[in-house]
């Protein structure tokens, strides 16, 4: 085990969690996130979402292409777990990528936070639904587990300009 | 006027407001021009040209008089129109166009001069010198042709924007458009319903006519009540839907705090994606040209029912209406039903009809006014010719109704003619998905109205495949119209057509004269139709009387071109929430707090923020922190963040082959734990980017662009997966931001990641120049070590998850501290990067070839790539220019990036330049100034002098050709 200190994207030691508005944003750094892609001829090693569908574990990016997600293993090598049980896939470590923050709070107050951030008809992230989009001209990746909450995953370099966003906007819901 | 009872305003609620300092009270519900007029206030502006006394003329968003600044300090809004500011408790506002006050305008002395200010004023008058138009004549003519003036303090409201999707939007609320929002909705469609004013309804507010017996506005309560109640309905007051853009989008901007005196939120975007759309934006009514009609007491018909009936506010002292058609009656029987004496209805219809009882003269017109800030009488002449000044305090003048039809011709549509209700109907080619219902259709009487958005709606219903569910529509009737249109009454005074700029009838003829008979030169000419209004109130008069005057019909004339805004938009709407530090997104490396606790000083490039240098106690100018950061790492070892470098991992079976085509030079050939340096060419042989690529496994590649290009780099290469290869397996995705990467630079760069790397053999045997691996540093954590060198030194970089990142710096600077480590920002890259001779932006600038660049052998011939067939061409390939070092004949002198090369004896002109001077920096190791550069048949020239001349900053020094490579030439520091 490594005696280095990770820090989060913010820079600190603790995830971020503030409440705003009706909403409350937490940063999670536990998720470990690997991206699967299929090769040629390959089948998927387990059911994986459908196009603009996410599940716990999984979120469609592209044709033949997942962002894998695993709570509570960020600390692990993910990726390498993957690509053991995913023989004939290109899987590429993620997890350190991307900044990874929850909105939960009441399903109201989620879809007015949805339609002040991202151009997206409301099916597209009904419960159970995730998709690639942008929000502030920052490219993210949307997720609707349940309809209280909300995921929004953004590049980690960016995460001090997505919370802005998210912030300011869950500030003026109620 | 005067307040009366009855009315839709809350008097439950008053409210204080000051206009112009003086305090006044209204209610809510009121407008502020509505509770000005309760107040007694008529007048409420000044003209833009004449500074004419002006009034409110109408009760909507195309009112062209009542401009007043808005709200005080940083808040102050001005040009906004009195008849669209909801009126609040605290409203402050100021007249504007004035000096010293609206009571008395110095400035209106411009009217005594207006014979003089005619049509084309500007252009005729201030033609020479032309120097003078910019720096004495505009200033001037703006100052004294003004509107209202700017705070100059920034805008201290938030803004926000949003997004919504929707089967249908209806624009507007009036019986139009809630028909059409019922029927849709009641069927089931997701409606979004948009309404300009505060309060749903349109004209249903401000008429006294029944449905099914009661008020109508008490259905549009009810209505409204019902639509609240759907799910599937968006309802938004307050809300203009300002352009009709590409795919059924439109722009709309909610006003959601303008009505409060703080809010959270003053104004949102809203950009709406409609399948279908429905415009019920109902009508405008149109003044009558007559001599003195801008006076203050001069209203249109409709909007003196609008005060009357929707804000209780009457008319005081004597009333007259001219019309020529039967709805500027209504405005006679509402006004004797309230108990206003009507001196008469004067209507230049020889059979003008009577519905009541009141005074009709028939066949006549008025012809002259009086009263400087008031309206104090009016001149009738009779069908025989007879002229009379009749005592007046208000009066109601009916043109006819013009469709808001703005909407529907933003995609170009030529509005078409409707001889029946003599005026513009939407025509040609409406925006996709686009129908348009009710007033806005030519069909405004009520039963009409009704009748049509319910029938828009169904087919808009048919169209997105939904069934219509029957809804109940109340029984209404359609008031009688009968137009017969009277544009403009001839006669010696000022008739205005455009009260916002000043424009009268005489200023159409002038340009008619002047042939500027084409509608989009008689606006330039004369301004007509510009502004805050454009010219809603003017336009299709001004276009009657250009028809006229040419004895063209008035579809022949044509209109001028509707765009978007249909009517003005705040900047600060348009640029969102977010104009100051987050106008847009940053991006910090992992180790921007370490940096920013060592008081780095960061430089922006692209979106990243990147440790420039970083100042140590004493150092009083950042060459000196610059200097010791690249000379620590020749002597020791530096530590810089190096995160910021694009990373694409590569895989697939086929990587190897993809990689061949993507760059320039081989990549399949490269062995696994290897890295090579590599150059890409845009389809037209130019250079655009470097790197390195390193092979982690046979099918796994990590490809690292330069910082700027890393999004591009990308982007070609998924377009050259997805578009150009797809027979090749192979899978890309970033990975940029999951690594945290550190530049480990310098002969003690080996001692110091041995301290760190586990069980680690940096030998040259075990790890040699150009090698990769997969390592653990710290005690088992998973990283990647590459040896590369960008300083020229022994160096690596070594990359570690991103949460790591900060951890490993502050790690190696420990580990370091006996080995003189210092970390290094970027303009140390820099200047090691140019002492050593290596390309980047500078020269990667787009205009370059590899053979310029010295890495001509880089293009292979042994296989096909992206751009190798284009580099061969002959205009590139005979450019002789190529990348040479430049070194100074005077020690003291500085190279400039910029200058320009000749050689010593040529005169300098552009055409005799041999090239240009790329990077230049202080060299700490040499001791004096260096620069790189492209200079004609530079390979050869070596040991030459010529002259590099600085036109643009003044200045020439003689420079030395000599080797890009300033520091070991030969290689052997970062090999060995």
């Amino acid at each position: 085990m490594t005696d280095l200190t990770p820090t989060t994207a913010f820079g600190v030691s603790a995830p971020r969690d503030e409440r705003h508005g009706a909403l409350t944003l937490s940063e999670r750094t536990d998720i470990a996130l690997a991206t699967l892609a299929l090769r040629a001829g390959t089948e998927p090693p387990t059911a994986l979402p459908e196009p603009g569908e996410a599940t716990d574990a999984a979120v469609w990016l592209a044709p033949g292409q997942w962002m894998l997600m695993a709570p509570g293993e960020a600390e692990t090598d993910f990726a390498a777990r993957v690509a053991a049980t995913a023989p004939g896939c290109s899987v590429t470590e993620q997890t350190d990528g991307w900044v990874i923050v929850d909105i939960d709070g009441p399903a109201a107050a989620i879809e007015t936070l949805r339609e002040r951030l991202v151009n997206l008809p409301p099916s597209a992230l009904a419960p159970g639904r995730g998709t690639r989009t942008v929000l502030h001209h920052v490219g993210i990746i949307a997720i609707r587990p349940a309809p209280d909450r909300l995921t929004i995953m953004a590049m980690r370099s960016y995460a001090g300009s997505l919370w802005h966003a998210l912030a300011t906007a869950a500030d003026r819901t109620t | 006027m005067k307040r009366i009872d009855g009315g839709l305003i809350d008097r439950s609620q008053p409210m204080n407001f000051r206009f112009d300092g003086r305090r006044y009270s209204g209610f809510a519900g009121d407008t502020l021009a509505s509770a000005l007029l309760a107040n007694g206030v008529t007048l409420m502006g000044r003209s833009f040209k004449y500074h004419r006394p002006r009034g409110v003329m109408t009760a909507g968003s195309e009112e062209p008089n009542a401009l007043v600044e808005l709200r005080d300090g940083a808040r102050r809004e001005p040009n906004t129109r009195a008849t669209m500011a909801e009126l609040f408790d605290g409203l402050t506002a100021t007249s504007q166009n004035r000096w010293p006050t609206l009571g008395f305008d110095a400035l209106a002395v411009n009217d005594l001069f207006a014979p003089f200010l005619t049509a084309g004023f500007y252009y005729k008058t201030f033609m020479w010198p032309q120097a003078f138009w910019e720096k004495i004549y505009e200033p001037i003519i703006r100052r004294a042709a003004g509107l209202g003036s700017l705070s100059m303090l920034p805008d201290p409201d938030a803004y926000d924007r949003g997004y919504l999707h929707c089967d249908l939007l209806v624009i507007g609320s009036g019986a139009a458009g809630l028909a059409a929002a019922l029927t849709a909705a009641t069927a089931g469609a997701e409606v979004v319903l948009a309404e300009e004013d505060f309060r749903l309804g349109g004209r249903m507010l401000a008429e006294t006519e029944r449905l099914d017996g009661t008020p109508a506005h008490e259905w549009v309560a009810e209505t409204e009540a019902a639509l609240r109640g759907m799910p599937n309905v968006r309802i938004l007051p307050r809300t203009t839907v300002f352009g009709a853009y590409d795919h059924g989008i439109f722009g709309a901007v909610e006003r959601v705090g303008d009505h409060l005196e703080r809010a959270a939120v003053r104004q949102r975007i809203w950009r709406i994606t409609a399948r279908r759309s429905i415009l019920a934006a109902g009508a405008i009514e149109r003044p009558i040209a007559f001599a003195g009609n801008d006076r203050p007491g001069v209203m249109l018909a409709g909007a003196v029912r609008t005060y009357l009936n929707r804000y209780a506010v009457a008319p005081e002292g004597r009333v007259a209406v001219f019309t020529s058609s039967d709805d500027g009656h209504r405005t006679a029987l509402d006004l004797i039903a309230t108990g206003v004496p009507v001196l008469a209805v004067i209507d230049p219809r020889e059979d003008a009809p009577r519905f009541g009882d009141y005074t009709v003269m028939a066949g006549a017109t008025v012809t002259g006014t009086i009263g400087r800030k008031a309206l104090k009488a009016i001149e009738v002449t009779a069908a025989d010719g007879s002229a009379d000044w009749l005592e007046c305090r208000t009066l109601a003048v009916s043109g006819g109704w013009n469709p808001t039809l703005h909407l529907s011709a933003h995609h170009r549509g030529k509005p078409a003619w409707d001889d029946t209700i003599h005026a513009f109907v939407p025509g040609g080619e409406l925006p996709p998905g686009m129908s348009v219902a009710g007033g806005a259709a030519g069909k405004g009487g009520l039963a009409s109205a009704l009748a049509d958005g319910a029938d828009k709606a169904k087919q808009a219903l048919k169209a997105l495949g939904i069934r219509a569910k029957r809804v109940d529509l109340p029984g209404a009737e359609d008031a009688p119209a009968a137009l017969s249109p009277v544009w403009h009454i001839p006669g010696k005074g000022r008739a205005w057509v455009d009260f916002q700029n000043d424009v009268t009838v005489k200023d159409i003829a002038l340009a008619q004269r002047e042939n500027m008979v084409s509608v989009e030169h008689l606006k330039r000419w004369t301004t007509l139709g510009m502004a805050t209004d454009q010219g809603k109130t003017a336009n299709v008069t001004a276009l009657a009387v250009m028809a006229e005057l040419t004895g063209k019909t008035i579809p022949e004339t044509g209109t001028t071109t509707y765009r978007p805004p249909f009517s003005p938009v705040s900047l600060g709407a348009l640029a969102g929430g977010d104009p100051g530090k987050h106008f847009r997104p940053t991006r910090l490396t992992p180790t921007h707090h370490w940096a920013e606790a060592r008081g780095a000083v960061f430089v922006e490039a692209g979106q990243w923020l990147r440790a420039q240098y970083f100042p140590q106690p004493g150092e009083t100018h950042w060459r000196e922190s610059v200097d010791r950061e690249a000379k620590a790492v020749r002597a020791g070892v530096g530590l810089c963040d190096v995160t910021t470098l694009g990373k694409i991992d590569v895989q697939g079976p086929d990587a190897g082959a993809f990689l061949d085509r993507v760059y320039s030079n081989g990549m399949a050939s490269l062995a696994v734990g290897r890295v090579r340096y590599g150059l890409m060419l845009r389809e037209d042989g130019i250079a655009y980017d470097d790197g390195t690529c390193a092979r982690l496994a046979e099918d796994h590649y990590v490809v690292t662009t330069t910082t700027a290009n890393a999004g591009l780099v990308y982007r070609n290469m998924e377009f050259a997966r997805q578009g150009l290869f797809p027979d090749l397996d192979v899978q890309i995705v970033s990975s940029t931001d999951a690594w945290a990467q550190i530049a480990v630079a310098g002969p003690k760069s080996r001692d110091l990641l041995t301290r760190i790397v586990d069980d680690a053999d940096l030998s040259n045997e075990a790890f040699s120049f150009m090698a990769c691996a997969a390592v653990t540093v710290a005690n088992g954590l998973r990283a990647r070590l590459f040896r590369i060198s960008f300083s020229g030194e022994l160096a690596y970089e070594i990359a570690v998850p991103a949460r790591y990142g900060a951890a490993l710096m502050a790690r190696l600077m420990e580990l370091g501290a006996d080995l003189g480590v210092t970390p290094y920002g970027t303009e140390a890259l820099g200047v090691l990067r140019i002492e050593k001779g290596h390309a980047a932006g500078s020269e990667l600038n787009g205009q370059t070839t590899a053979a310029m660049l010295g890495l001509g052998r880089m293009v292979s011939t042994k296989k096909d790539s992206i751009g190798a067939v284009l580099s061969r061409r002959e205009a590139l390939a005979a450019d002789t220019r190529r990348l040479v070092g430049l070194s100074p004949i005077d020690p003291e002198a500085r190279v400039v990036p910029g200058a320009h090369l000749f050689a010593e004896t040529a005169e300098r002109r552009i055409d005799t330049s041999e090239g240009w001077i790329t990077s230049a920096c202080h060299s700490p190791h040499l001791g004096h100034s260096i620069g790189l550069g492209f200079l004609a048949d530079g390979a050869a020239r070596m040991g030459e002098i010529v002259v590099a001349d600085n036109p643009v900053e003044g200045g020439q020094i003689r420079v030395k050709v000599v080797s890009p490579h300033f520091i070991d030439p030969e290689g052997g520091r970062q090999r060995d």
